[in-house]
């Protein structure tokens, strides 16, 4: 219980020193989170524009593809407010300057302190507004779902960040063989950019590979379909179990590499 | 023109610098063309799901070449936006030695953009051919020599008013301390705006004409529909000079926040 009150500590500690950092450049702040809101806003009127043409991306209509772009983006800004870029931007950084070294000796979990040294204030300043706008969504599918499958909602929604966190670490752990993990981790970003789409439009062995190899649906589909009350307890339990194994192999990954890290500051 | 000859060395000494980090960066364009790539089966699927030949006046094919054409211009014109010289040189106190070198900050600058934008027009050519291979039965050719030619002229017009739109908001590092929240938000209205991810005519009436108003239409809007024969041939001069009076407009700003920017340049660092 200790260990677990010492780690809370550690972590209001990082949001405050982020606070911080971010608010010293108070327009930059400010156009940031800007810039992020805007973003969702001309997304959303993309969908819009296209749905103007048409009534259905699949077998989507416009408000269960607004459900499936609210739940992407709250697992997205969740992601960016803790673990994303501290580990596949700042962490690959540091391996590559000999940083990371002094991060070593601190008495403090390492994979703790990778994953959240720096804790994104603008974005949990963003964040707020899409949770907004997953309330609107809410409201126009007029709350028709029941109290358990909202709690599956739940459930896969941390299960999606769960599997990003084991995926993004799968890939920082690279930059302890190759100093360089950047470029991956921007391939990444923008694969993840398949989950904001219904699966549906893809046919063949790119569905198979998003299904299966690389499971995208995991991170906003398979949520909202379990709000929808159209997904399979079965589909539940593959998921949580392929999080799970992508976790344990992200770990080992994560230890072999911190075995094989060397120093490359003078 | 001798004089000139020195901006060149400083277009191949960008191109070199990045090709000594040319797997990342390649990564990195890979990463872009797979985002098109996504959007392009996303609209093929709502183009399955419609059941019509066109969609908001486009067809599949036009759709498809649209769209790739979008992410090869986006490679190299919107991805250098990440590269603000003239911000970071203000900013890190650089400026005194751009400053004390025997040419124009300004050319500098504009030469680096270009070694830039030269490395990654490489980059994203050599990584969508495999795509535009793969998606050949779906491209089209544009409707003449005439339109191809004036396709290039509208991209080459376009890479200069991105130029300038970043220079002006780095500027802003004269009187701000950070720019990158301002360059972020404006990056992300360009890459709707421009059209890269849906033509522009998709939007509501209110919205396109609001967006044509902006300069960021002029960078994949104007050069895609231009490419597509969407604009009449004659019309298409009187739609190139709009970017000419744009680029004027932003270098006239530019001049000016240059010259009240630099009285009061503090020099920073070491």
């Amino acid at each position: 219980m200790g260990r677990i009150i010492r780690y809370l500590r550690i972590l209001s500690l990082l949001i405050r020193t982020g606070l911080m950092q971010q608010m010293a450049y108070r327009p930059h702040f400010f156009a940031m989170f800007a810039g992020k809101v805007i973003r969702i806003v001309l997304l959303l009127l993309f969908f819009q524009a296209v749905f103007v043409k048409v009534d259905r991306i699949g077998s989507w209509s416009y408000d269960q593809v607004l459900l499936l772009f609210a739940t992407f983006h709250v697992v997205d800004f969740l992601m960016s407010i803790t673990f994303h870029r501290n580990l596949a931007f700042y962490l690959p950084q540091k391996v590559h300057s000999g940083d990371f070294d002094a991060r070593m000796l601190l008495p403090v979990n390492l994979l703790f302190l990778s994953s959240l040294e720096r804790i994104e204030m603008i974005d949990l300043a963003s964040f707020i507004p899409t949770l907004g706008f997953l309330g609107y969504v809410l409201v126009r599918l007029e709350f028709a779902f029941t109290g358990s499958q909202f709690l599956v909602y739940l459930v896969l929604l941390a299960n999606a960040l769960l599997f990003l966190f084991a995926a993004v670490l799968a890939i920082a752990s690279l930059s302890f063989w190759t100093t360089q993990s950047g470029g991956m981790a921007r391939i990444f970003d923008s694969l993840l950019k398949v989950g904001r789409y219904p699966i549906e439009i893809f046919e063949g062995y790119w569905r198979s590979v998003f299904l299966y190899i690389l499971p995208l649906v995991l991170i906003a589909q398979l949520p909202s379909e379990a709000l929808l009350g159209i997904l399979s307890a079965r589909a539940v339990l593959i998921a949580t179990a392929a999080t799970g194994l992508l976790l344990v192999l992200a770990l080992l990954l994560w230890r072999a590499g911190l075995k094989q890290y060397q120093s490359a500051s003078s | 023109m001798i004089p000139m000859i020195k901006y060149w060395h400083v277009v191949r000494l960008v191109i070199q610098e990045r090709m000594a980090y040319r797997a990342n960066l390649f990564l990195e364009v890979f990463g872009g063309i797979l985002a098109s790539v996504i959007v392009v089966v996303l609209w093929t699927a709502i183009f399955r799901g419609a059941g019509t030949d066109l969609v908001g006046g486009y067809s599949l094919p036009e759709m498809v070449t649209y769209l790739l054409g979008a992410g090869l211009i986006n490679s190299f014109i919107l991805t250098t936006a990440e590269y603000p010289e003239a911000s970071q040189a203000i900013q890190g106190g650089d400026l005194s030695g751009v400053l004390m070198r025997p040419m124009s900050p300004h050319l500098y600058w504009f030469a680096r953009d270009l070694g830039n934008k030269g490395f990654f027009l490489m980059l994203g050519f050599s990584g969508y051919l495999a795509v535009l291979v793969f998606f050949r039965d779906f491209l089209l050719p544009p409707p003449g020599p005439g339109h191809l030619l004036l396709f290039l002229v509208s991209v080459g017009l376009a890479a200069v008013v991105q130029f300038f739109v970043f220079q002006v908001l780095g500027l802003l590092s004269f009187w701000m301390e950070n720019t990158y929240g301002i360059r972020f938000a404006a990056r992300v209205v360009m890459e709707v705006v421009a059209g890269a991810i849906i033509p522009l005519s998709f939007f509501p009436r209110i919205l396109h004409d609001l967006f044509l108003l902006l300069p960021f239409p002029l960078m994949i809007y104007l050069p895609m529909r231009i490419y597509l024969g969407k604009i009449p041939l004659e019309q298409v001069p009187f739609e190139l000079w709009k970017g000419v009076i744009w680029i004027l407009c932003l270098v006239l700003l530019y001049r000016l926040l240059w010259v009240k920017g630099i009285r009061q340049y503090v020099s920073m660092g070491d």
